[in-house]
């Protein structure tokens, strides 16, 4: 069955985009997974684990198409039906259900055409918080069809009719959603931050701020700045976990769920944080030891790592690779991440030693596929700068280079002396040039040329000296 | 030959009690040099080759004043309106080698006055030997006179465009490299002859006097210079290294042509650009961005022109994809014909592998000859006499060993501690380096005063000062009384113009 789904002419054409695609079955259970989510993301991670996971595309995909018939969104329902149909065309769910289509088409039409009506006649009356509510159920609106950039700008047009710093606050987590629907991370950061700024006092800001820290690590993690994350996973409140809906919104089941902050915190500070950090700021942590206990096996890689076993705890993370190439937002940056836990290890795991053989490393640190042969990746951690350390292919060890701080000291001296030396001549000639009165001016009897014009007349003026002088 | 002639003649000894003071000395050697002005020519021609000849009674090394004068008339009139070289004049005749000897020996106080006499014999040794068709035999007696002279040779003359363009000629490249060497610290300046002479420091013939101070726009030792002469020394000069395959003297001479002050860029500068680009990656393996003093607007109108240059060095920086270069160059070929650059460009296809050799010793500490081999095409045999070679010259600190493995041959192992193998130096070694540094450093940094005094003496200075000042009393509302008082030489304006 699955090998069927993978030659699909659906995951034909994802593989010739270059997208990846999961051929063995993840740890999860699709059922207990989603059920954890709703509101978009349900659909959205659905579609994510149909079009990139073979084993599960089919019923992911039935699942989502039943939640899409619910909704108003008729654009994503007609391409999720059209995915389906290429991967399972004989599936009952694959035919499009072309009445309700249409019929819905109408509804989203009439309600649109509504709303514009009520929103006119409010303007009308120039009452600033009905016209707030007007656009904010535009906005409501439009989310619900999935139309995100016409949903931002009715959320924008609030603005101005926001009255009171609660209705502001309201209205940049509105945005704040938006934005993370369209992944479009920058907003998301300056949104969050517009939040965070907001004059809100007492319980509601305490009530934001685990909201404000998941949102710009997400944004964070998303745009490959995975330090910055992870400090932001690793400061949310647990909180987070049991918080009442805010701007009408449950972020831990229509965002992001505390799995996934425990998940995406320990990642990013496995990638970003030497081992001291992570002792002291992420087992140690009150407040993250809340998420860490939904995810056991973060919490055992991360002390794995602390504890100088690198080869398990990349064992640990590489088992659950499948899974996370399946989650929406990691999947993209997980090959990142990954690396660089790797590189980190491997680092780690020789500055204790002067010299390793080659095949300890090899046994020590499995191939992930990358590279052909553990030379080669370590030669490219060399070359990079990574690591520093040089390679005897011939006795295969890797070995620590010894270092002559007094010799390099010395030699660096001069060769800073020379280098300033030099720059001092550079400057003592164009200061006598210049108490001399030499410049060179523009000609101002021949007309002026385009710059590519002069500096062809020069190079045809110079043309051959050197040949004429005869060194060539 | 009248008695009378020749006591003028001896009348300046410069060895005489009553000149031990040097402005006493400085003002006779001034009357002196005036006098035989006022002599007329006919009166050193007579006698000539008689034993009483007035040039066989003075000495050059003592009466050098009035031994170049006779010399420079004698030589004029031997050669004035003939269009063959006369036997006299010719290598091997009796004044030529007067003219030789006197060149060696002269007293290089006294000649500080004469500077114009002393430029003329040197251009007639230039152009005699041209006329000869043996260019090559000036440049020993050029260089001999030019550091007598000033040992540090560090004040541009027109002498030394001619000097190195006659080595150009002859691509005598090492007989020019002593006066390379020495890097111009200086230009011949147009200060005011009263600001000059009334003042103790510019005693032409003090003891401490750098040729900065008697080798001026009026001293007559040079001809007038321009921009582009400088310029053409720079550009000449880097070829002469480059010649001798100093590429880093070569690379920092051609810095200089780029950090003129330009608003435009001129031909030359674009000449030495290619070429820097080019030599840079011979140093360093790659090119680098250009001295910050460059001026910006002329340094994109190079580039624009040079931008086969660039890309010919960003190959070349490409150390895995070794057939790019090969592929660029032959690309560019009538580009570098057309600017005679082949040579140059040759050097880097076959440095290239020197600098992929090199740059193995980051990442590896032994690989075997046969993995190299792989990479750069070949055979082992050929590869390992190159790597033989390199290590001969000390190009890799690196050694290569026989290995017993099978199937292993031939292996390169890197030294890891700096202070092995052949490109290693002792720590006495190193210190040595750091002193001489110091040394050099002090020189230039007494240079760069002189140069700063110059400045703050010149015309233009004053004036700014004096601005200056008047706006300040303007400012303070005070009278102008005041501004006069303040000097020109004042410390801390100095340090901005140096800034």
């Amino acid at each position: 069955m699955a090998s069927n789904v993978a030659d699909s002419p659906f995951f034909q054409q994802q593989k010739a985009k270059g997208n990846i695609i999961v051929h063995d079955p993840p740890k999860f259970d699709l059922e207990s997974y989603i059920s954890n989510y709703d509101g978009f993301t349900r659909l959205d991670r659905l579609h994510h684990i149909g079009s990139h996971s073979a084993y599960l595309a089919v019923d992911a995909y039935r699942i989502a198409i039943a939640e899409a018939k619910q909704g108003k969104n008729v654009k994503l329902y007609l391409l999720l039906v059209e995915e389906l149909s290429q991967i399972a065309p004989n599936d009952p769910a694959a035919l499009t259900d072309t009445a309700w289509a249409e019929k819905k088409t109408r509804e989203v039409q009439q309600e649109q055409d509504r709303l514009d009506h009520e929103l006119k006649s409010y303007k009308n009356n120039l009452i600033k918080e009905s016209i707030r509510m007007g656009n904010e159920d535009m906005g409501h609106f439009f989310y619900a069809c999935g139309d995100w950039s016409a949903a931002h700008k009715a959320y924008m047009r609030m603005r101005e009719h926001c009255t009171s710093n609660k209705h502001l606050a309201d209205m940049t987590l509105r945005l704040v959603f938006v934005s993370i629907a369209q992944k479009s991370w920058l907003g998301v950061q300056s949104h969050v931050a517009k939040v965070d700024a907001a004059q809100l006092k007492g319980d509601e800001k305490i009530k934001l701020e685990p909201i404000i820290s998941a949102c710009t690590g997400l944004a964070h993690m998303c745009t490959s700045n995975f330090r910055d994350a992870a400090t932001n996973f690793i400061h949310t409140f647990p909180t987070f976990l049991t918080l009442e809906p805010a701007a009408g919104i449950t972020w831990q089941r229509e965002v992001l769920s505390g799995n996934d902050i425990a998940v995406y915190g320990g990642l990013c500070a496995l990638a970003s944080m030497d081992r001291s950090e992570l002792q002291n700021q992420v087992l140690a942590n009150s407040d993250f030891r809340n998420f860490l206990e939904l995810e056991p096996h973060i919490r055992r890689a991360i002390t794995l790592f602390c504890n100088s076993k690198y080869s398990a705890c990349l064992e640990i993370l590489e088992g659950y690779r499948n899974d996370y190439l399946l989650d929406v937002y990691l999947s993209k940056v997980l090959s990142t991440i990954y690396g660089r836990i790797r590189t980190k290890s491997i680092v780690q795991y020789f500055i204790p030693f002067s010299c390793v053989t080659l095949d300890e490393m090899a046994t020590k640190f499995q191939l992930t596929g990358e590279f052909a042969t553990i030379e080669d990746e370590l030669e490219t951690m060399i070359n990079n700068g990574t690591l520093d350390a040089r390679i005897d292919l011939v006795d295969r060890l890797l070995i620590s280079p010894p270092t002559n701080p007094r010799y390099n000291v010395h030699a660096d001296a001069l060769a800073m002396a020379e280098k300033y030396d030099h720059t001092l001549r550079l400057r003592l000639t164009r200061l006598n040039m210049l108490a001399a009165g030499m410049e060179i001016r523009p000609d101002k009897n021949q007309p002026r040329e385009g710059p590519p014009g002069t500096g062809e007349g020069l190079s045809s003026g110079m043309r051959g000296i050197g040949s004429r002088l005869g060194l060539t | 030959m009248s008695a009378e002639l020749l006591n003028i003649l001896l009348g300046f000894q410069p060895d005489a009690p009553e000149l031990q003071q040097k402005r006493e000395y400085d003002t006779t050697a001034r009357n002196f040099v005036s006098s035989l002005g006022n002599i007329s020519a006919q009166h050193f021609l007579k006698g000539a080759d008689t034993p009483q000849d007035v040039l066989s009674v003075l000495d050059p090394s003592v009466n050098s004043i009035a031994y170049a004068t006779i010399l420079r008339i004698r030589i004029a009139a031997a050669v004035d309106k003939k269009t063959t070289v006369p036997d006299v004049v010719k290598p091997g005749g009796s004044l030529w080698n007067k003219l030789v000897l006197f060149l060696e020996s002269f007293d290089p106080i006294q000649m500080r006055y004469a500077g114009a006499e002393w430029r003329k014999l040197l251009e007639y040794v230039e152009q005699i030997a041209r006329a000869m068709q043996t260019p090559a035999i000036a440049i020993s007696p050029m260089r001999s006179a030019m550091i007598r002279l000033d040992p540090s040779t560090g004040t541009f003359t027109s002498t030394h465009l001619n000097f190195i363009r006659l080595c150009m000629e002859c691509r005598s490249y090492v007989a020019a490299l002593p006066i390379l060497d020495n890097y111009i610290h200086s230009l011949p300046s147009s200060i005011q002859a009263q600001v000059r002479e009334g003042l103790e420091y510019s005693v032409p013939c003090a003891d401490t006097a750098t040729s900065g101070e008697f080798i001026h726009a009026k001293s007559g030792h040079s001809d007038k210079i321009s921009l582009s002469d400088v310029q053409e020394y720079y550009v000449l000069g880097a070829m002469a290294y480059m010649g001798v395959r100093q590429f880093k003297k070569a690379h920092q001479m051609l810095e200089h042509v780029l950090v003129v002050p330009a608003a435009v860029a001129n031909g030359l500068m674009l000449e030495a650009y290619k070429k820097w680009v080019l030599v840079g990656c011979l140093v360093d393996g790659s090119h680098k961005s250009v001295p910050r003093t460059a001026a910006g607007n002329a340094m994109k109108q190079v580039r624009a022109c040079a931008k086969a240059y660039e890309a010919l060095a960003e190959a070349f920086s490409q150390l895995n994809n070794l057939p790019k270069l090969k592929a660029q160059i032959n690309a560019g070929k009538d580009t570098w014909d057309e600017d005679g650059n082949v040579g140059l460009v040759n050097e880097l296809q076959e440095q290239q592998y020197r600098f992929y050799v090199s740059h193995l010793s980051r990442t590896f500490s032994a690989i075997p000859v046969s993995n190299i081999v792989n990479n750069v095409g070949g055979s082992a045999e050929d590869v390992t006499t190159y790597l033989e070679t390199l290590i001969q010259n000390g190009f890799l600190n690196a050694r290569l060993e026989r290995n017993d493995k099978p199937g292993v041959g031939a292996v390169l192992r890197f030294y890891l501690d700096p202070t092995q193998g052949p490109q290693a130096k002792t720590e006495k070694q190193q210190q040595q380096a750091l002193l001489e540094q110091t040394e050099r450093t002090n020189m230039l940094a007494d240079q760069v005063k002189d140069a700063d005094y110059r400045l703050s003496i010149s015309k233009e200075y004053v004036e700014y000062i004096k601005r200056q000042n008047k706006k300040a009393a303007a400012a303070a509302g005070g009278g102008g009384g005041d501004a006069m008082d303040v000097t020109w030489d004042d410390g801390d304006m100095d340090e901005d113009i140096m800034s």
